[in-house]
């Protein structure tokens, strides 16, 4: 279990960060305090969904690929659960079919790794002009 | 098929120069015929000394009418005796007076200090006539076959001698009665001269010429005993053609009563009707001529029974050496039995060349005494040389592949040497080229003095050729599977490779922010740059595991930690099998031994079975998809890795099936990995299976003798496992 806070100001909206990768779980902190986000980050859906962060976070960047429940399944129990954030799904697959259904089912963006600071700047900036 | 091939072509040369023995001595009774007792003793003693390679044989004759006992020693011109012959004789007259069973001992005392088998023969039915006597050293005398041959001779001994004695009692009483009747000539004369004075003397006249026609009485009597009790037909026929006299034998072979058949002509009672006239014309010109084409000789004519029912026989005519009209004695031999003998032995042969061509096995023998060697008709042919050549090493060294003559060479002069059995395996180069592949066994038989390689070859051209076939399509089968795995995996590649992609582009993307910013956040690009190094080299760590696994052609025998390895293959598919939702429980023993072998294909094998874990239970939602693999030593020093599954399992009849190429239950796949992962655990001397759990799903295993009994036992073998792509 890790968890990360980043430059925790009150002002800053606060980006939850979903992957079982340790390598973005380090990484992307950073990049989202450089483009004016608070972070925090969680290696697994179940962690997420246990912590107090589920009323807070603004923006939700989440793995799809990951042991135990997946990012899609995620993406459902919020709906049910009546927890509207808005998803950057980040996946190191190179299959390109799951974008489309991915979207159609409410995500803001499908990123796949490796993927540019301006690409998700841009992901980031959709999901906060929705909101 | 090889040793059978080999005994039983021994079996018939042996059996066939046993029945030219019996041959030659049924053929004797030709040579001696007209000949004395003394003739016919010799002519038979040269020829089984001779057959049967003999040290000694003596022949006494006890009982010749009015003739001293005829003795005969012969002893081997190769065999220098301890007593000289005229010894050994003396000691056989006083044998001869005591009991004939004890003397074989007292005569073993005088052939010297050699082991000495002796066999003693009676000559008659009691031995009445005497007794043969045959030594000789060797070890295996007399032989089953030996023993028959002596038995015939003897048989024919006792047949030629009361032939001869016959003849010669017949002689004598004709020169008897010729001398008698000029006697009683010359005394008629004188008595009719002196009739009246010697009347009271003719009383004594009469009565002597009373007892010398008992005498000619008894020894028709005698020689009536001879015929009647001979084994052989024997007939007599006048100058006509007419049956004289008909013995017991004939009657029992032919089926006619004596009294049916006597004064009949001979060629109406035993010659078939289509032969009839030939024997006729014959008998006239020999009568008209003298010319004989049959007295004399043994000739092989078809007879007739009383039934009508034709068979085989031997017939020797000889004329009966009286004065008058020629008369004609027959000794006829029922041969149905020899000839089908004959005929077996040649249909035996012919099945022997025929399943020699057929198998393309041919058997040889090799004397190594002389270096005589004999090829059946299938190795000429196997060898393609000419069926009347001469074998000889140098000849057969011409058509070995010269790569492989040195090493023919050395095995030849090694069996001359050890005299070990020879299994060798080596090629051919016929004239136009072409190349073939034998196999030879062979093993050594055949007493002290003329050991014999007895063998077979085999062509194993055709099995080479479709053994090097099924090597290439194994390899490249392997190779499909290779390309296929990796066409699988190209999705898990890049994953392990995007991961620290992602974590390095986005440190670098942080770090330039940062750097950008004003003032330049040093302290925060220095940390992005150190993830940014370490995420790089765990992507360079990704490529080398990759490259270990598929980069390598070349099989390469190691130590092989199967802990280490499984832990390797892992590492590369435990995202993928995390996408599958797979739960994977290790249970890797502690300080299991290493093992030797190919440390790629045996990851290729574990991740194989990874997969097939995986994908047998990627449709399983009702319980956790629990993969559990494991390490541990197993009996006579192998390691056993297994990988137990829980999912839809397979049915029990297609468990002789799953490790067939093509072979597969999921809709995808070729079904290649597991007769490729078969054959990888195989060329390690090791096996690989499946089971049903007592629950759900599947264990597969495998197990692989540990290193050192690998490189303690046969080196060689540890040193080099094939590959399944250097086959061919």
């Amino acid at each position: 279990m890790e968890l990360r806070q980043e430059r925790r100001a009150v002002e800053r909206p606060l980006v939850s960060v979903v992957d079982d990768d340790e390598s973005v779980r380090e990484s992307l902190p950073d990049l989202l305090g450089e483009l004016g986000y608070a972070a925090r980050t969680f290696s697994s859906a179940e962690e997420f969904l246990a912590s107090d962060c589920l009323d807070q976070a603004r923006c939700l960047i989440l793995d799809i690929a990951m042991p135990g429940m997946s990012g899609p399944d995620l993406q459902r129990e919020l709906k049910l659960r009546g927890q509207e954030i808005p998803i950057i799904f980040i996946t190191a697959s190179t299959d390109k079919s799951a974008r489309p259904r991915l979207l159609e089912q409410g995500a803001v963006e499908c990123l796949f790794k490796p993927f540019s600071d301006t690409a998700l700047l841009k992901a980031m900036n959709t999901a906060f002009h929705r909101k | 098929m090889e040793v059978q091939s080999e005994h039983a072509s021994g079996e018939i040369k042996h059996l066939q120069r046993c029945i030219n023995d019996l041959i030659s001595l049924l053929a004797l009774p030709a040579i001696w015929s007209g000949g004395d007792p003394s003739q016919v003793l010799h002519t038979l003693l040269d020829a089984l000394m001779r057959m049967l390679r003999l040290d000694l044989i003596s022949v006494r004759l006890t009982d010749l009418v009015g003739e001293a006992p005829v003795e005969i020693v012969r002893l081997s011109e190769q065999r220098r005796p301890m007593s000289s012959a005229h010894e050994i004789c003396e000691a056989l007259s006083q044998c001869f007076k005591n009991d004939s069973r004890k003397w074989p001992p007292l005569l073993r005392n005088l052939m010297g200090d050699g082991d000495v088998s002796i066999v003693a023969l009676p000559l008659g039915l009691q031995g009445e006539l005497g007794i043969m006597v045959v030594a000789a050293e060797r070890e295996d005398f007399p032989r089953q076959t030996e023993s028959l041959l002596l038995d015939v001779a003897a048989n024919q001994a006792v047949i030629g001698l009361q032939e001869a004695r016959l003849r010669s009692q017949q002689k004598r009483v004709a020169d008897e009665l010729d001398r008698q009747v000029a006697q009683r000539a010359a005394e008629l004369a004188t008595a009719n001269e002196k009739l009246k004075k010697e009347l009271a003397e003719r009383g004594l006249v009469e009565e002597r010429l009373g007892q010398e026609e008992r005498e000619l009485k008894r020894s028709e009597v005698r020689k009536a005993a001879i015929v009647d009790s001979a084994l052989d037909c024997i007939v007599t026929i006048d100058h006509e053609g007419c049956i004289t006299e008909f013995n017991p034998a004939e009657e029992d072979t032919f089926g006619y009563r004596r009294d049916e058949v006597l004064g009949k002509h001979l060629a109406d009672v035993v010659i078939p009707p289509s032969l009839r006239e030939k024997h006729r014309r014959g008998f006239a010109r020999y009568l008209a001529t003298g010319e004989a084409r049959v007295l004399g000789k043994r000739i092989e004519m078809t007879a007739v029974r009383a039934d009508g029912s034709e068979f085989p026989v031997e017939l020797a005519i000889t004329r009966i050496p009286l004065e008058g009209p020629p008369s004609f004695t027959g000794y006829l031999r029922d041969i149905t039995e020899r000839n089908r003998a004959r005929q077996e032995l040649r249909r035996s042969e012919a099945f022997l060349a025929e399943a020699q061509h057929l198998s393309r096995i041919g058997s040889f023998s090799w004397r190594m005494v002389t270096d005589e060697i004999t090829w059946s008709e299938q190795l000429y042919r196997i060898f393609q040389i000419d069926r009347d050549a001469q074998v000889t090493f140098e000849l057969i060294g011409t058509r070995i592949h010269p790569e492989d003559l040195p090493a023919f060479q050395e095995h030849i002069e090694r069996s001359r040497r050890d005299r070990s059995d020879v299994q060798l395996e080596f090629r051919l180069q016929m004239p136009d080229g072409a190349v073939k592949y034998v196999h030879v066994a062979a093993h050594i038989r055949g007493d002290h003095g003329q050991p014999e390689y007895i063998g077979a070859v085999q062509d194993v051209t055709e099995r080479r050729a479709s053994e090097e076939a099924l090597g290439k399509a194994r390899s490249e089968l392997s190779q499909v599977a290779r390309v296929t795995s990796l066409g699988v995996l190209t999705a898990s590649i890049a994953h392990e490779v995007n991961q620290p992609l992602s974590g390095i582009i986005t440190n670098a993307g942080t770090c330039l922010r940062m750097l950008a910013a004003d003032p330049p956040n040093v302290e925060g690009a220095r940390e992005t740059v150190r993830r940014t190094i370490r995420d790089g080299n765990r992507a360079a760590d990704v490529i080398s595991r990759l490259r270990a696994l598929y980069g390598k052609k070349e099989p390469t025998i190691e130590s092989v930690d199967l802990n280490e390895a499984t832990r390797e293959v892992l590492a590369l598919s435990m995202s993928e099998l995390q996408r599958n939702r797979v739960i994977v429980q290790q249970e890797l023993v502690d300080d299991l031994p290493l093992v030797a072998g190919d440390r790629v294909q045996l990851q290729q094998v574990i991740l194989n079975l990874l997969r097939n874990a995986s994908d047998a239970m990627s449709t399983i939602d009702d319980r956790p998809r629990d993969l559990l693999i494991r390490t541990e030593p197993d009996d006579d020093g192998r390691v056993r890795l297994s990988v137990s599954d829980v999912g839809t399992g397979f049915e029990p009849q297609a468990t002789d099936k799953l490790f067939e190429a093509f072979y597969t239950t999921k809709n995808e796949g070729m079904g290649i990995g597991l007769s490729v992962s078969r054959s990888i655990i195989e060329r390690h001397h090791g096996r690989l299976w499946a089971m049903p759990n007592s629950g759900p799903g599947v264990t597969f295993s495998f197990s692989v003798p540990c290193r050192a009994e690998g490189l303690t036992s046969d080196g060689a073998r540890a040193s080099r496992v094939p590959s399944v792509s250097d086959a061919a």
